[in-house]
């Protein structure tokens, strides 16, 4: 209350005397004049004294910064709040849980299907495990180890693919050993965790009075068997994990960080501890979240890695052999073909490539050759995978130097051609035109030293074939014993020489040489040296005969036979008089015959 | 479930291990007294229907009074003294006990057991010992290994008596 306050009983400051009234406008403005200035600064005190205590404006003010503040420092803040956002957000669910499961659905969502595809992936694991153990050695060697301990073989497995697993954890209150929490998985009884947990800090006690080291923390951790115990000491309360297998190197921090939540969070249960455990019940979830079991499956880089290989095992050789055997098979093809074309007459392979599925080739080819193409197709190899520069040479192969010589002559398909050495021998018929022409050409094809045409059977064109046949067919008869040419002779022989004349003179225009065989013959009558005689005297009196009507002797020869090779009868005409006679025969010869090439 | 932490303690022969055997859940072996010097049962005791549970902790006593390990009794919220009746010397070492504890850790509730009672003959305490013990406000119980008179009392009474005192405003 200040001195100045109006309502404060009257009293004579200024030694006026008498009354005064305080209300009085003189009175009140005497007091601005004198104090004025001080009132106002007092008044101000007074406000700040009054509102010493942070006003929900000024905390307002400072609040974000002061969150900032303390949030950079350390991790304080935050696990202080951690319980009261903890509740807000349970009692924010109790009350409208839609409006929370909306907010986290997106966050909420991915977890869930990585957590389900990870337990999958996890299961899948197991199997793989359980199935290569139980199939292998080691799988074998456990079972029987499980027979003959009495122990399931699940166990077993547990036992040897287990890594470490934190099978307990104690929360222990540190003065007095008395157990304020304990957490074990569900299939691992552990009754007398009380009793434990004193003699747990009994051997702390004993083992820091026994070496002095008290001020240290005491006993760290320490190792029974497959177990090792790791104690971590805080002021209030000793946490402590037993831990079956070998403890990672992130356990120590894990509960050491545990413990420090433990202690912030519970700091008044502490304070007020006289023996109630359950005021740490809020401590559990914590001491559980440090239980944890890791197998060999979920860790372990070794196992998996080989695992993993043996996944990819397969299927890599599979490719990896379905690679070579389909590279193995497009260089078979690929051999075959250029062998086969190698081996085709005409073409020379003198380089070859592939590469990206197609096949270089560069070579000589001869244009009469078998179309490439059609080489790669008759093997069942793609032709569309040759890319081919080939130069245009003249091949010696003998099939090619045939066909050739068939053009160049242009062949009749009735003719027959073979090379042998260097030439090539003509055999079969053709007409006679044909040949004629071919005897008549003064040049070769290449790689052809000469063309022997004497096998061809010439045939004559049909009306010069008449004329030999008319010729042929004519017979020049003589009396018994005579050589002497009666008039019906005289007029057989203008016949022959009518028929052959024109035969001769086409046949020439052909390239042929054609001459005239007198054979004269006589009847079976006197002796063979007379008879001989005799058939000449017939032949030479008939040759004479034709040159006196203009033939060239040179057409003709003639040879007596006597009663050797007789003509047959002959229809209306007895043997002997048609041998006695001079018959005819047409003689045809290339003017060449044998085609040669000059030198 | 309250649990209290309560010491055991008299020196060697008085019969401390023997009177609670059989009254006590323990899982470890006598062994314990001479090697860690401390051995932890467990006594579960019924007070007005409601269950608490004392973890007791036996100290080897051995000859002398200093071969008590004291840090043991730190944080104990009751202490049970064990006598041997037939021994007035185990008498007087009590007293000295008692001021080893009170100087680790102050004063606690506690009881006496004056053990042996079934030895009648060989009885040496009178009653000015006794009262003697209820001047320094601690509980004394005549008790009997062998009979097993007078255990639950002492347990129930010190039970009574550790809970009381926590429950004081500290």
């Amino acid at each position: 209350m200040s001195a100045f306050d109006d309502r404060s009983p009257p009293t004579d400051y200024l030694g006026l005397g008498g009354s005064y009234d305080p209300a009085s406008e003189e009175f009140a403005e005497l007091r601005e004049l004198l104090l004025g200035k001080e009132r106002r600064q007092l008044e101000e005190l007074q406000r700040r004294l009054d509102t010493l205590g942070l006003s929900p404006e000024e905390l307002a003010e400072h609040l974000p910064e002061a969150i900032a503040l303390r949030a950079g420092r350390d991790q304080k803040l935050a696990k202080a709040l951690a319980p009261t956002v903890e509740n807000a957000l349970s009692e924010s669910v109790r009350r409208n849980p839609k409006q929370i499961a909306t907010a986290i659905f997106p966050v909420l969502g991915p977890a869930i299907r990585k957590a389900i595809a990870e337990a999958l992936a996890g299961l899948v694991g197991s199997i793989n495990q359980a199935v290569e153990n139980s199939l292998s050695l080691r799988g074998i060697r456990w079972r029987i180890e499980g027979w003959r301990t009495g122990v399931p073989y699940a166990q077993i497995v547990l036992r040897h693919a287990l890594i470490y697993r934190v099978e307990q954890v104690f929360l222990i209150h540190a003065e007095t050993g008395l157990l304020l929490g304990h957490a074990a998985p569900a299939d691992l009884k552990a009754a007398d965790g009380d009793l434990i947990s004193g003699m747990l800090t009994a051997i702390q006690d004993f083992v820091a009075d026994s070496f002095h080291e008290r001020e240290s923390g005491g006993l760290r951790s320490f190792s029974v068997g497959e177990l090792t115990v790791i104690v971590e000491q805080g002021p209030q309360a000793v946490i402590a994990a037993v831990v079956r297998g070998q403890p990672p190197a992130t356990l120590l921090p894990r509960l050491q960080d545990t413990l420090e939540n433990i202690h912030l969070q519970l700091v008044n249960a502490f304070a007020e501890f006289s023996g109630d455990a359950s005021r740490f019940a809020p401590a559990h979830p914590l001491l559980e979240e440090c239980l944890e079991t890791v197998l060999s499956t979920d860790r372990g880089r070794l196992p998996r890695v080989r695992s993993a290989w043996m996944r990819w095992a397969i299927p890599t050789a599979v490719v990896g052999l379905l690679l070579v055997f389909l590279a193995w098979r497009s260089h078979r093809t690929w051999s075959t073909a250029m062998a086969r074309l190698q081996a085709e007459p005409g073409i020379e392979l003198l380089e070859t490539s592939r590469g990206g599925g197609r096949w270089m080739v560069r070579g000589l080819r001869d244009p009469l050759s078998a179309d490439p193409a059609r080489v790669l197709a008759s093997i069942n190899a793609d032709p569309a995978r040759l890319e081919a520069r080939w130069e245009p040479y003249l091949s010696l192969e003998p099939s090619l130097v045939v066909e050739r010589t068939r053009r160049w002559l242009a062949a009749p398909a009735t003719v027959s051609l073979l090379f042998r050495r260097d030439s090539v021998i003509a055999g079969g018929t053709a007409p006679l035109a044909w040949v004629g022409g071919v005897l008549l050409r003064a040049t070769l094809p290449p790689g052809v030293a000469a063309i022997d045409l004497s096998r061809v059977d010439a045939e004559l064109p049909p009306r010069l074939a008449a004329l030999r046949n008319d010729t042929e067919q004519r017979l020049v008869l003589f009396d018994p014993g005579s050589a002497t040419l009666s008039s019906v002779s005289r007029g057989m022989l203008a016949g022959v020489a009518g028929s052959f004349r024109p035969l001769a003179r086409e046949a020439e225009e052909m390239g042929y040489r054609v001459s005239l065989q007198l054979i004269g013959r006589t009847d079976s009558t006197g002796t063979d040296a007379v008879n001989q005689a005799l058939s000449l005297e017939r032949v030479e009196a008939a040759r004479t005969a034709l040159i006196s009507i203009g033939m060239a002797p040179a057409e003709l020869d003639g040879i007596g036979i006597g009663t050797s090779r007789p003509l047959a009868p002959r229809e209306g005409a007895d043997q002997s008089r048609i041998n006695r006679s001079v018959a005819f025969v047409v003689r045809l010869n290339p003017l060449g015959g044998r085609l040669a090439r000059k030198p | 479930m309250i649990q209290k932490k309560v010491c055991m303690v008299g020196v060697f022969g008085v019969g401390k291990t023997c009177l609670v055997q059989q009254f006590v859940h323990s899982i470890f072996s006598a062994k314990y007294h001479s090697t860690v010097g401390v051995k932890i049962d467990r006594k579960v005791v019924s007070l007005d229907g409601t269950e608490a549970t004392l973890l007791l902790w036996d100290l080897a006593g051995r000859d002398g009074v200093e071969d008590v390990a004291v840090s043991y009794l730190r944080g104990s919220h009751a202490i049970l003294y064990v006598v041997d009746g037939t021994r007035k010397e185990t008498l007087d070492q009590i007293f000295e006990l008692r001021e080893l504890a009170r100087g680790a850790i102050g004063e606690v509730p506690s009881a006496v057991a004056l053990n042996k009672s079934d030895l009648t003959s060989e009885w040496v305490l009178g009653p000015s010992d006794e009262k003697a013990f209820s001047d320094l406000g601690w509980h004394a119980v005549r008790t009997s290994a062998k009979t097993g008179d007078g255990v639950e009392q002492a347990f129930s009474w010190l039970a009574r008596a550790a809970i009381d005192a926590g429950e004081k405003p500290s």
